[in-house]
């Protein structure tokens, strides 16, 4: 299949502009391989972020056709338009073409913060084993080693940077992401939450969100970082009255 | 003292590991990487830590390396791995058999093994083939492939290292029998420099080779394209594996929210990617019934593939008959290049362990006496490096 990509170009000093490429594909190809190909066989001065290819690491949010997207997970066919355009990410340093520095999004995250959490499964499991135990009355008594261990899975946000780029809220906030995870933590370890919420109260906190609630539209993990800012914004009016 | 310079090439999973021990013990690093960090196989891998039991029969040196360099990471970066164990599971009478030997090579290379019996596996698991006839427990678990590197970058810059992305090496200068420097392409000022160095690290992994030549070099290098394929939701909370001689699609890991099922095996010449056979796909998620039924009625999330880039000379077709062990290979003693190494084969979870084997070559060469420490220092977190 014959698709046609307007991608962003930039260097430092340099005007930025759009250039047009005509690239075969075929139909399971995903924007990030459709880069892979113009960067390997067009222009091998192009530049992107990319890492794990199935949406974990979050290095390869970019804009395409004005919604912020991991490239990797975005097919070319599942695109209505008939040219696929290709911008970097809002609110950030320009490393190049598509490629950011995703700096802006770690400087207000604390680094204690951790980037663990209880598996939602695990209860999932509990329940199952629940019955399935009640279904055999001899079933013996499971060893504590296997199922006392709490079960922990990564964060669901990926710090990909999609919520944003998307916020309409400029500066002087801490964004969706960093309020996303501070109000994980302080779901996580009740002891600091007042110092969390404090932190989310001051000026650059949830004050400053608009509720246009894009984050949550863009995020491709589905934190839902506009639920976090409105819990946020709740515990913070039952801390004041 | 002038400080030893080091130029590391390849910024996957070794080159960050390899950054993170030279600034340790007090040389001057630069790496270089074509492009994004971990862009190569590292970022790409499914994400298992192994705790070596899958190549305990037949491969045992690497088994009870990646034991060893399992207990080491959940020590110095607890936050890069969802540490929850794995089970391999018995399905068929040639799977018991596989059994006893399992057990014995599991205990011979250090790995911790409990039988588990099937409803007991259930209990824990309860999507897993209700027909398997037991589990046996082992010490897996999943890596972020992307930010545990990232620990041990963030480490390695705070420290000192000079970590370049977007910078391609394309030229290798000898002067006088040694590696003199590197050509580097930056390609985002569109320029050429040569930066000078003392000793070369080629850790390019599956390009290991296509570095090599530029020093006028070949290696024993095998790529190795597997796919994988992820689907959503969370099927299981362990690393869940076919109990017999690894093969293809026969391991499932779990990760966040998603379950990854790989790998499609096969050897290739060169590491360019190749188009994923739609045949790939049926396979791995029919593969991935056996073990979990529910896998391919989840919604089809990702396929991708990445190259393994294993260690062999020969003209081997079956990948799973090459070890997946590790060679440090001094290319003054084997070529009569001085001051160039290369690092080839080896597995995400040894990382550590084949840094500390190269800089422990380049220490030997240059008489510095500064033992590894990187057993023992904890990383900083994966968002330090952007902090």
């Amino acid at each position: 299949m014959k698709a046609s990509f307007e991608i962003f170009r930039y260097r430092p000093g340099e005007k930025k502009r759009f250039d047009t490429f005509q690239i075969e594909l075929s139909s399971h190809a995903t924007v990030l391989d459709a880069l892979k190909l113009i960067q390997e066989t067009v222009d091998p001065s192009l530049i992107y972020r990319h890492s794990c290819h199935h949406g974990s690491c979050g290095t390869c949010s970019c804009i395409i056709n004005g919604v912020e997207r991991l490239a990797c997970l975005t097919k070319v066919t599942e695109l209505s338009e008939a040219v696929v355009r290709v911008e970097p990410l809002r609110r950030m340093p320009r490393i190049g073409d598509i490629a950011v520095d995703p700096s802006p999004l770690f400087l207000e995250i604390d680094p204690r913060w951790s980037y663990l959490r209880q598996s939602e499964t695990s209860r999932l499991s509990a329940v199952k084993a629940v019955s399935v135990q009640s279904h055999d009355p001899n079933a013996d008594h499971v060893t504590a080693r296997h199922i006392s261990l709490e079960r922990v899975r990564f964060e669901s946000c990926i710090e990909c940077g999609s919520c944003v780029s998307a916020c309409p809220v400029g500066e002087d906030f801490m964004g969706p992401a960093v309020l996303a995870l501070l109000n994980r933590e302080r779901i996580k370890r009740p002891e600091q939450a007042p110092i969390l919420l404090k932190r989310a109260g001051g000026n650059t906190g949830v004050s400053r969100c608009e509720r246009a609630l894009n984050c949550s539209r863009v995020c491709p993990t589905g934190v839902n970082p506009a639920r976090h800012i409105m819990d946020l914004r709740r515990a913070l009016g039952r801390n004041t009255t | 003292m002038k400080k030893i310079r080091v130029a590391v090439i390849g910024g996957g999973g070794t080159g960050a590991a390899l950054a993170h021990d030279l600034v340790l013990r007090g040389f001057q690093c630069t790496l270089l990487e074509r492009g994004e960090l971990t862009s190569g196989t590292t970022g790409r891998h499914h994400g298992q830590l192994h705790c070596g039991a899958r190549y305990a029969v037949g491969d045992a040196r690497i088994a009870t390396e990646c034991m060893a360099e399992n207990i080491t990471l959940r020590k110095i970066a607890p936050e890069a791995i969802e540490f929850n164990g794995g089970l391999f599971l018995a399905l068929s009478a040639e799977d018991e058999e596989y059994c006893a030997p399992f057990l014995s090579a599991c205990e011979a290379a250090g790995i911790p093994a409990e039988l588990l019996t099937s409803r007991r596996a259930l209990m824990i698991e309860p999507e897993l083939n209700p027909s398997l006839r037991f589990a046996v427990w082992i010490p897996d678990g999943t890596m972020d492939a992307w930010r545990l590197p990232l620990h041990f970058f963030a480490t390695a810059r705070h420290n000192g290292a000079d970590i370049r992305s977007f910078s391609e090496v394309v030229g290798i200068s000898i002067e006088s029998g040694r590696a003199s420097g590197v050509v580097v392409r930056d390609i985002r000022e569109n320029q050429h420099y040569t930066l000078s160095a003392d000793y070369i690290v080629n850790a390019a992994g599956v390009w290991a080779k296509e570095v090599s030549t530029l020093a006028g070099v070949d290696l024993p290098l095998r790529p190795s394209p597997g796919t994988m394929a992820a689907v959503q939701g969370r099927l299981s909370e362990r690393v869940i594996s076919r109990l017999r001689p690894p093969g293809d699609g026969d391991t499932v890991v779990p990760q966040r929210t998603l379950s990854i099922i790989g790998t499609t095996g096969g050897v290739s010449k060169t590491p360019e990617e190749r188009e994923i056979p739609e045949s790939d796909v049926d396979f791995l998620l029919s593969e991935a019934d056996a073990l979990i039924p529910a896998f391919s009625g989840a919604r089809l999330h990702a396929v991708w593939s990445a190259s393994r880039p294993l260690a062999a000379g020969g003209n081997e077709e079956n990948d799973r008959l090459i070890s997946r062990d590790f060679l440090c290979i001094d290319h003054e003693k084997d070529n009569g290049i001085g001051g160039f190494v290369s690092i080839v084969g080896g597995k995400a979870t040894v990382l550590r362990a084949m840094a500390e084997r190269v800089v422990d070559l380049i220490c030997e060469k240059s008489g510095t006496h500064i033992p590894c420490s990187t057993k023992e220092v904890k990383l900083l977190s994966h968002r330090s490096f952007y902090a």
